[in-house]
């Protein structure tokens, strides 16, 4: 079991989607969201995802492939 | 321990020991070195700066490390009075602190990363990491190297070795990640949580981010002991230019500025094509919307900066303001700094120089006023971005004939 802290950045026209509650039915991970700003036309979470490294990496690839942004906490970290 | 007593979250407060975290457990929040100031105003003194080593150490009384042992010649570059571009500018006193010349590997990352080695170091780590093609893979492979420390250098694999070559000189293992640079973000920090190695601008950040402090406190000091009015940096994390601010607000705090000195107004400067603190300031939101960099800017392009909230908060306290450039206006401004001042900048040095004038132009500036702007980067370490934009040679045969008209006739009195 491995965790990361992860922030998601949902687009305008997914913010109407349950893809954190598919997320959970659909790989064996738990979310614990820590910070949130949700909004007509806005939406990123701060959570931490915990589960095996493997599933943690598919349900990122999952989110990814929905439309969310998905990035680590600490932001981009790498620079050219 | 004495001058520092915790690590406190910017967000909630909530205190931590002081250990390689960076994230409050809590709130998420960034965590950041709380200092003891009351006890290091009873132990530092200008004089004690001056007898100092001619390096960023003479400010240690206000640096996360007990016992530097890394990068002990960073810092402490020139603040060279910009007579040339002043008068092109119309300003009288504008000052270039030049980051162009920081030792070992010519960028402002050597202080950052002297601090973050120094303390991983005192940690007790043995091996170094960081994810970068440029200045900072260059200065934490450098440091590293004269540390004796383990290195290991992640990148996306679809760039070309030649880009590293100013890292792969000091040995570190690099790891090529077979994705783009969000992948290797995201490995990064996984791998940073899960091996005991000191990344630097990751678990190590606390700490790594304070060492560009001390391009505050030089400036401060090279001015004989006074703030500029305004100061021009670049916003690339955010970090950065928060970390002057913070530097500046520090060394008054202390003691070492006046009670009365005023705080300079801070001015940012991004490229257009990766400009997410930029447009989260003129739109007046608290949160950045990350963007995909598409700039010639490459060391300043960040798409998702972690300190940008900070800085677009700095900019408002400070009465400041923040522009963008253009790709174009970019290469003029490298130019323009080597035609007038003789310094060659890259492009996060290109971009400053075009933003401060455009801010020159705008008149945000009395002529008088005292304004610093700083050049973070060496030109010599991405030439290829002035391929087609400058002279080419006047060729001719080698007779005097030639020289005369080709030459005399077409330069001199020209």
């Amino acid at each position: 079991m491995t965790g990361m802290k992860l922030k998601l950045i949902y687009p305008e026209e997914k913010i109407k989607e349950p893809i954190l509650s598919k997320l959970c039915k659909t790989f064996d991970v738990d979310i614990n969201i820590r910070k949130a700003n949700v909004q007509e036309n806005i939406g990123w979470l701060e959570l931490e995802m915990t589960g095996d490294e493997s599933e943690i990496e598919n349900a990122i690839k999952w989110l990814q492939q929905q439309g969310v942004e998905v990035s680590p906490l600490e932001g981009q970290v790498f620079t050219e | 321990m004495a001058k520092i007593k915790a690590l406190k979250c910017k967000e909630c407060g909530r205190e931590y020991p002081v250990e390689p975290l960076h994230v409050c457990e809590f709130c998420f929040g960034p965590l950041e070195v709380e200092y003891d100031y009351d006890e290091i105003k009873k132990n530092i003194s200008r004089d004690k700066i001056k007898k100092g080593p001619v390096s960023l150490w003479r400010y240690v009384d206000l640096l996360p490390v007990e016992n530097p042992t890394v990068g002990l010649n960073a810092g402490f570059t020139p603040l060279v009075k910009a007579e040339n571009l002043g008068k092109e500018l119309g300003l009288n006193n504008l000052y270039i602190k030049d980051d162009s010349v920081n030792h070992p590997t010519l960028s402002f990352k050597d202080r950052v990363v002297a601090v973050a080695l120094s303390k991983a170091k005192e940690f007790g780590f043995d091996t170094a990491a960081c994810a970068s093609t440029g200045n900072l893979a260059n200065s934490v492979s450098a440091l590293a190297a004269s540390a004796g420390m383990n290195c290991y250098v992640f990148i996306p694999s679809n760039l070309e070795t030649n880009k590293i070559i100013g890292s792969l000189v000091f040995n570190p293992v690099v790891v090529a990640v077979d994705g783009n640079y969000d992948d290797v973000n995201r490995l990064s920090s996984e791998v940073a949580n899960e091996f005991g190695w000191a990344f630097v601008n990751i678990n190590l950040r606390p700490f790594y981010s304070e060492g560009s402090k001390t391009l505050a406190f030089e400036v401060a000091e090279q001015l004989g002991w006074k703030t500029p009015d305004a100061v021009v940096a670049p916003l690339a994390s955010g970090s950065l230019y928060t970390k002057i601010w913070k530097g500046f607000n520090e060394f008054k705090k202390v003691g070492i500025l006046e009670e009365n000195e005023k705080m300079p107004r801070m001015y940012g400067a991004q490229a257009l094509g990766c400009s997410p603190i930029y447009k989260a300031f003129k739109e007046g939101r608290d949160w950045i919307t990350p963007e995909k960099p598409d700039t010639i800017a490459k060391s300043i392009a960040i798409g998702n900066p972690a300190d940008g909230p900070y800085a677009v908060k700095v900019t408002r306290e400070s009465n400041g303001d923040m522009e963008v450039a253009t790709n174009e206006e970019i290469i003029e401004g490298i130019k323009l700094l080597a035609r007038t001042e003789g310094i060659f900048t890259e492009t996060a040095g290109g971009t400053t120089i075009a933003v401060l004038k455009k801010f020159a132009e705008k008149g945000v500036f009395d002529k008088d006023e005292v304004v610093v702007a700083y050049i973070t980067g060496n030109g010599y370490k991405t030439m290829e971005v002035l391929e087609g934009h400058l002279n080419k040679p006047i060729h001719i045969k080698p007779t005097l004939a030639e020289f005369k008209e080709k030459v005399v006739g077409q330069t001199i009195n020209k």
